[in-house]
């Protein structure tokens, strides 16, 4: 997004010099803004003017963190999924989610933007971290509900103008065993180029949980759709016959009476790529 | 430079700037880290680049004892006791009956917060900084752009080096900073003038570690190790483990509050968090986080935006 809005007079020019001269200048006098807490952010130059533009700004950083446990014994070869790691996943990440907003309603924000996430599965527990900037309109009141969210402040600028609104972090994880193949299955297919079913099997499996999951929490809470969704796979690395699945996206709602369609300009840069040769071409 | 916790018999920072150091600064020519996108958007601020300017600090960590991280057992707070005003702590004690299982049980156990580290650390990177700012005062800048930052161990002992480097500028037909001491930030090129046309100017970089060290008491170790419950029948089920959470979450608040406390009323701007966690036994741990980021101070209103135009790029 850059510019100005269709109708919207042009900006005034900055006489950038100018500007640095006098802010340079006011490191000598008192604090312009004298405000009893200092804002934390951790939001880039451009998040925070995109922010503005819609009438929000930071707030401060906030965390969530959860630790829970895995009971013992549940990687073991058997069948189907494996719910207590499943839950204990989705309870890590729940749990964590809840800091976070205790921690954004504290500071009296609106909801938590650019929220990074970080998940480490262990045999015996999983580890959650989310950390990101609480933001909250200008002129808001505060807020009954905060959303947590992992979109960056440009995409929430953009859904937010687009008449959508985040409401919170959907999240789904899975844990389903690979069953055994045979000794007979097995010896056959030693020397051979075949599909491993089992795996494929259980990766489906996995995968049909773990969307149900994140899709079950996303209509809790009220979502119309999830965006942004991204997705994770794979066997766990202290126990290979187990397949993990995640899957995570921010949960939306339409807030206007419809979509506002946002009109995106084309632009044609004139900078075309360096035409790049091999030199033996030249022989 | 006033360094807290600096040790007996150390001179200090102030005034030990090598002389080869002087003599290269005013050599005539200028040096500078900025990329040349950069260094062009600096010229046209009106930013003149006069010097790449260095701070070093090497520090040895001691043996902390009651605090070390091998120490377990051993802590600063008693049994029962409490921390000192301010410092993060809480304890947790055994639910199942004390030493009914046996002398290893652990009965007791605490997250405490380790000042000691900190102040360490903080005196490690305030050094590196501080000498940063006296080359800077050297070439005559106004402030420094561009910072970088780095720690790293050094050989296999257990001694880090804090490294900050940036590129030292004077702002043309500006008077002095007041006081002389040029303001710093990790911003450079067309990220610092748009945090100039928003209204804000840079004052220093911050940074701050917090370190949080866990004692686990019995009920976070056996959820940590994945025991058999030994009071009761069966396996532990799914639960949080309560003491690792609040110590993580403590850990990344006190960095924030440490950076807090050096802000006064101006903002923080990209805030960057990193968060080590040093895993010693089951449940017991070093939790360390650095926060770090540019003090930024407003010097005018916002002016009101234009809202921004979605664009489509046909490249």
């Amino acid at each position: 997004m850059s510019g100005t809005s269709q109708g919207a007079p042009p900006p005034a020019e900055i006489d950038i010099r100018a500007e640095m001269r006098r802010a340079a200048a006011s490191l000598a006098a008192a604090a312009h803004d004298r405000r009893a807490r200092a804002v934390t952010s951790d939001l880039s130059v451009d998040e925070s003017l995109l922010l503005h533009s819609i009438g929000w700004e930071a707030v401060d950083v906030v965390f969530g963190s959860s630790v829970v446990s895995i009971p013992p014994g549940v990687w073991n070869w058997g069948s189907g999924e494996i719910a207590a790691a499943s839950e204990a996943h989705n309870l890590a990440v729940r749990s964590a989610g809840d800091h976070l907003g205790e921690q954004c309603s504290a500071v009296r924000g609106h909801g938590v933007v650019g929220v990074r996430v970080e998940v480490d599965v262990q045999r015996h527990h999983v580890d959650v971290e989310l950390t990101g900037t609480a933001v909250r309109p200008v002129k808001g009141k505060d807020a009954a509900n905060v959303f947590v969210s992992d979109l960056s402040a440009r995409d929430f600028t953009l859904l937010h103008n687009a008449g959508w609104g985040p409401i919170g972090l959907a999240f789904g994880a899975s844990f389903v065993y690979a069953p055994r193949r045979s000794v007979g299955t097995t010896m056959r297919q030693s020397s051979q180029n075949v599909e491993l079913t089992n795996f494929t099997e259980a990766m489906y499996s996995a995968r049909e949980a773990g969307m149900e999951h994140m899709q079950r929490s996303a209509l809790d809470m009220g979502a119309h759709g999830i965006v942004a969704v991204r997705v994770a796979d794979g066997p766990m690395w202290f126990a290979h016959h187990a397949i993990g699945f995640t899957a995570w996206g921010t949960a939306v709602r339409l807030e206007a009476e419809s979509h506002q369609y946002l009109r995106p300009q084309m632009v044609l840069p004139l900078d075309d790529a360096t035409v790049e040769f091999e030199a033996q071409s030249l022989r | 430079m006033d360094e807290p916790g600096r040790p007996d018999g150390d001179e200090g920072a102030e005034g030990d700037l090598p002389e080869a150091a002087g003599r290269r600064l005013g050599g005539g020519s200028f040096s500078s880290g900025l990329t040349v996108p950069d260094f062009a958007a600096c010229l046209q601020m009106g930013l003149r680049p006069v010097g790449l300017v260095q701070g070093f600090c090497v520090m040895q960590w001691g043996w902390y004892g009651a605090g070390s991280p091998y120490m377990r057992g051993m802590t600063p707070y008693s049994f029962g006791g409490s921390a000192p005003r301010g410092v993060y702590s809480e304890s947790y004690r055994c639910p199942h009956g004390g030493y009914v299982y046996s002398n290893e049980h652990r009965i007791w156990g605490q997250n405490y917060q380790q000042p000691w580290v900190e102040s360490a650390w903080g005196q490690g990177f305030g050094s590196a900084y501080t000498r940063l700012v006296e080359e800077a005062q050297e070439v005559g800048a106004h402030g420094v752009i561009g910072v970088v930052d780095s720690t790293r161990h050094l050989a296999e002992m257990n001694v880090t080096e804090f490294h900050i480097l940036g590129t030292a500028v004077v702002v043309e037909d500006a008077p002095a900073p007041g006081g002389g001491t040029p303001w710093t930030t990790y911003l450079a090129g067309q990220r610092l003038a748009k945090l100039v046309e928003a209204g804000y100017m840079p004052v220093s970089v911050v940074a701050a570690l917090a370190s949080v060290r866990v004692w686990a008491y019995c009920v976070t170790e056996m959820l940590m190790e994945g025991t058999v419950s030994v009071w009761g029948s069966g396996y532990l089920p799914v639960s949080e483990i309560e003491q690792l959470s609040r110590a993580h979450i403590a850990a990344r608040s006190l960095a924030r509050e440490h950076v807090r406390g050096q802000l006064g009323t101006d903002d923080l701007q990209g805030a960057q968090i990193v968060a080590n966690t040093q895993r010693l036994s089951q449940g017991d741990e070093v939790i360390e986080c650095t926060l770090r980021g540019s003090r930024v101070r407003r010097f005018k209103d916002f002016d009101p935006l234009p809202a921004p135009r979605p664009t489509v790029r046909l490249s």
